[in-house]
């Protein structure tokens, strides 16, 4: 039988599935649709127990089971193009006829992008990063698409959101005298560029803590990442095994630092010289000789290093961390033989009177960095007149930084950015934000500096500037 | 090891892009005479067929309760009758469980679709998104897929050039199978010139609209001689549902079909992939997917699906000798149609594209935008 004797016996029935129907849209997508057609905002729901902000707003955290419904955030109206399609064919389901850009547009302020249309803007100029804003329709018809279309938004300086160059901008090492001079009748040099550190680990923070901390290289690769996007010039390492201990073995912290270098090769990498708690100087020392990373941890005293609930005073762990002049001594010279920059750790003034001490050998090159820890228990609590006490007594042209455990993160940053010091945050040493609630990342702790930054006028310095602040030589 | 599943006999019709003399009962009626021919199976309330698993979807069959239009035909009248309204490897799935936990000892699992019933395919797909927050923007896979596309290709460095070798590829392979769809052998240059429909996806990337049915007949260890001389042992099931909105999961992260995998891998004792399967099945319904599920199983390297591609790791690993679902099965039914390619591969009933000494293969199936639900069956002579 002919192909055309084959259809002509078979009869095609044309029929059409339409079926109008009303659908409910809850409670939680009436309040979404609402605050849209009534407010022109968007709005978002926040997990309290992980932080997530999701939209489309939902009832239940995906996560953990969370009740959020109430949890209400309002959101930007402007975001960035995470994602994007030019749907180039034309059928009858498709708002738009053909070409159109359907994009995922992360709102500022959530967590979870989600679609829209992206119009105003020629297809081939849709970039991912491309910053957006909602048009809202004139006329409501009370669905998603209330939100007519969203359009590109100018550029604009914001305090959240990712930004690969987070409130930086160039710098060039002028003419300067000493700082010592400048800070002379209290004064402070806050000309320099402020370097961000992001501390990811530690060697005590675990997942339980909070989630965010990284174990696997690929994982300490993708925070490090967050943080030099939100504004981050260095990582502070101390390498996982895949259970969360802290490890001294060579390869996996040597793929931990690669890891982080293949995803982010300019930024520097800082690794922990104390790696955690029981290791021997020669398993402290080894793994920084062998992966030889840009900068590195150097202890500075012998003292308690404890866990003690800082409500009741009951002591949880206690630990000596030990640190003896020679240590001070073997440590220091193999890390500048090896060209790798110390990064010197000071609990109290004690610390730095003992480095100033071997200092004498002369073994150290200049500038000096300093990086002043308040709250270990076993070191000294924040006070503001204790940190420009050692500030003062700093050699010439050292550099300083600041970090601080639990809730003193934020004053002493605070306090060093507008001493024209720098700032290091993370999970290591604090898993919280400002407010209370847990930090999604050492990320946001990262932005939370920036802001501290912005607001002081300061800079953010690019890892290069960091580098040129430090004195040291790119890997 | 646990209990073992025997599929005893498969059947199926050629996939093509239209069936226009053929209503999807017909379609049906072919593949469960040829089971009753193989295996001299009974519909015997004692030692016969008592339960039927069907896989059929009621959008594009455009009638509710889509399995009671093909009753007859499975031969469920008096006897019990479930439908996987979901990816057919979930019936497969099924009926594996419903000989393992003793519920009966002989299934006879039947799917049937007809693409080229609806005007347009991404019109249904459209339908899978919810009414309020995605529908409206006219979301359907193939828009959606083109998402995954675009963040996979970036980061497992896959390009345009990648994509148009493994359309050539799935074309090839599947003019070696009688029963795969008809399709016009293309170059590279052609691929590559196919206009795009949602980019980076082009016309060719995407698989065509076909039509399509199969049938298979599972029973337990103890009776499998009743039936057959060769069975192929179903010995892992796994699946994974992923985040339903787009916008909550990392597009290339293979987050479902990891999870998958190494429920899959841990019930049928696999430790290495590589070394331990000799055959692959892979439901790719853009070209991209194929290295991207690659990964996800553990033949490719997470990230490396670019080079993957570049050093011959479809042919060096047997994946997709059928030429896959590029090249053409019905969407619901990839998986049973990966699942028969390993059935025929095992069996050494493959023809032309027959891999010598194959004991163990790797049939994937799934459903959803962007690889939303995936499973996974192993299957062994």
């Amino acid at each position: 039988m002919s192909k055309k004797a084959e259809q002509s016996e078979s009869f095609i029935v044309e029929g059409k599935l339409a079926l109008p129907y009303a659908y409910f849209a809850g409670r939680v997508g009436s309040t979404f649709i609402t605050t849209i057609r009534d407010q022109k905002k968007i709005m978002g729901v926040r997990c309290p127990a992980c932080g997530t902000v999701y939209v489309p707003p939902r009832q239940v955290c995906d996560k953990d089971f969370t009740d959020i419904r109430n949890n209400w955030v309002t959101l930007g109206n402007s975001g960035t193009v995470v994602n994007f399609t030019v749907v180039r064919y034309d059928d009858r389901h498709l708002p738009r006829t053909a070409p159109f850009v359907l994009a995922l547009i992360k709102l500022d302020g959530a967590d979870t992008p989600f679609m829209h249309i992206l119009e105003e803007v020629a297809p081939e100029n849709v970039k991912i990063g491309m910053r957006v804003e909602a048009t809202f329709a004139a006329k409501t018809t009370n669905t998603i698409l209330d939100i007519d279309h969203f359009k590109p938004a100018p550029e604009k300086v914001r305090m959240t959101t990712e930004r690969p160059e987070a409130g930086r901008k160039a710098w060039t090492p002028g003419d300067e005298p000493e700082m010592q001079e400048k800070r002379r009748g209290g004064k402070p040099d806050m000309s320099t560029p402020v370097i961000i550190t992001a501390a990811l680990t530690g060697a005590a923070t675990m997942k339980n803590q909070n989630p965010a901390v990284p174990y696997t290289p690929a994982e300490f690769a993708e925070e490090a990442n967050k943080c030099w996007k939100a504004g981050a010039a260095m990582v502070h390492v101390h390498a996982r095994a895949d259970n969360g201990m802290a490890t001294h073995e060579h390869d996996r912290i040597r793929a931990t630092h690669d890891a982080i270098k293949e995803k982010c090769p300019g930024l520097i990498v800082n690794l922990s010289s104390a790696v955690g708690m029981g290791k021997t100087a020669e398993q402290r020392i080894s793994q920084i000789v062998a992966v030889r990373p840009e900068m590195a941890s150097l202890n500075t005293n012998t003292m308690n290093f404890s866990i003690i609930d800082r409500k009741t005073g009951k002591i949880f762990i206690d630990y000596v961390f030990e640190n003896t002049f020679t240590m001070l001594q073997d440590f220091g010279k193999a890390m500048e033989e090896n060209g790798v920059k110390p990064e010197i750790e000071c609990y109290d003034m004690g610390g730095l009177d003992n480095i100033m001490l071997v200092a004498k050998q002369g073994f150290f090159t200049y500038p000096m960095n300093f990086n002043f820890v308040w709250g270990v228990a076993g070191g000294q609590a924040f006070r503001a007149e204790s940190f420009i006490a050692m500030m003062n007594a700093l050699p010439p042209k050292a550099n300083f930084t600041t970090c601080g455990v639990g809730t003193e993160e934020f004053p002493c940053i605070m306090q060093s950015c507008l001493l024209g010091g720098h700032m290091r945050v993370g999970l290591e040493d604090n898993i919280r934000m400002p407010n209370g609630e847990f930090a999604k990342g050492s990320w946001e702790l990262v932005e939370v500096a920036v802001r501290i930054a912005e607001c002081l006028g300061r800079s953010v310095a690019t890892p290069d500037e960091a580098r040129m602040i430090m004195g040291l030589k790119k890997k | 090891m646990g209990k073992r599943v025997a599929i005893c006999a498969v059947a199926q019709v050629k996939n093509v892009p239209a069936y226009r003399q053929m209503r999807f009962q017909n379609m049906l009626l072919e593949c469960f005479e040829s089971i009753m021919e193989q295996t001299k199976v009974t519909f015997d309330l004692d030692k016969g067929i008592r339960n039927i698993v069907t896989c059929s979807d009621d959008v594009f069959d455009a009638r509710t309760i889509s399995n009671n239009g093909v009753t007859d035909v499975v031969g469920a009248h008096f006897r019990g009758e479930e439908k996987m309204a979901q990816e057919s490897i979930n019936g497969l799935g099924y009926a594996m469980a419903s000989i393992l936990s003793g519920h009966d000892d002989v299934i006879l699992f039947m799917g049937h679709c007809k693409e080229s019933q609806t005007e347009s395919r991404r019109m249904c797909t459209n339908l899978a998104f919810d009414p309020f927050y995605c529908r409206p923007l006219g979301m359907d896979f193939q828009n959606v897929d083109a998402l995954q596309a675009r963040a996979y290709m970036e980061k497992s460095k896959v390009t345009d050039e990648h994509l148009a070798t493994i359309v050539v590829r799935s074309r090839k392979n599947a003019s070696r199978d009688p029963f795969a769809r008809e399709n016009r052998l293309v170059d590279e240059k052609e691929v590559m010139n196919s206009p795009m429909l949602a980019d980076p996806i082009r016309q060719l990337h995407y698989y065509p609209v076909t039509d399509w049915a199969y049938g298979m007949l599972l029973c337990c260890e103890e009776r499998v001689k009743e039936f057959t001389a060769n069975p192929v042992w179903i010995t892992g099931y796994g699946s994974c549902m992923d985040s339903y909105f787009i916008g909550d999961k990392d597009l290339a992260s293979n987050f479902s079909l990891k999870n998958a995998a190494q429920r899959t891998f841990a019930r049928a004792g696999i430790r290495d992939p590589r070394k331990d399967i000799q055959l692959f099945e892979l439901c790719d319904h853009a070209a991209y997917q194929l290295p991207l599920w690659a990964e996800g199983i553990g033949i490719a390297d997470e990230s490396k699906g670019g080079a993957w591609i570049d050093e011959g790791g479809p042919d060096s690993y047997n994946v997709n000798l059928s030429g896959g679902q590029l090249n053409g099965n019905p969407l619901l039914l990839g998986g049973a149609a990966r699942a028969i390619e390993c059935f025929l591969q095992l069996r050494g009933e493959a023809g032309k594209r027959q891999v010598k000494g194959a004991k163990r293969a790797l049939a994937h199936g799934t459903y959803g935008a962007a690889g939303q639900h995936q499973a996974v069956v192993i299957m062994e002579i």
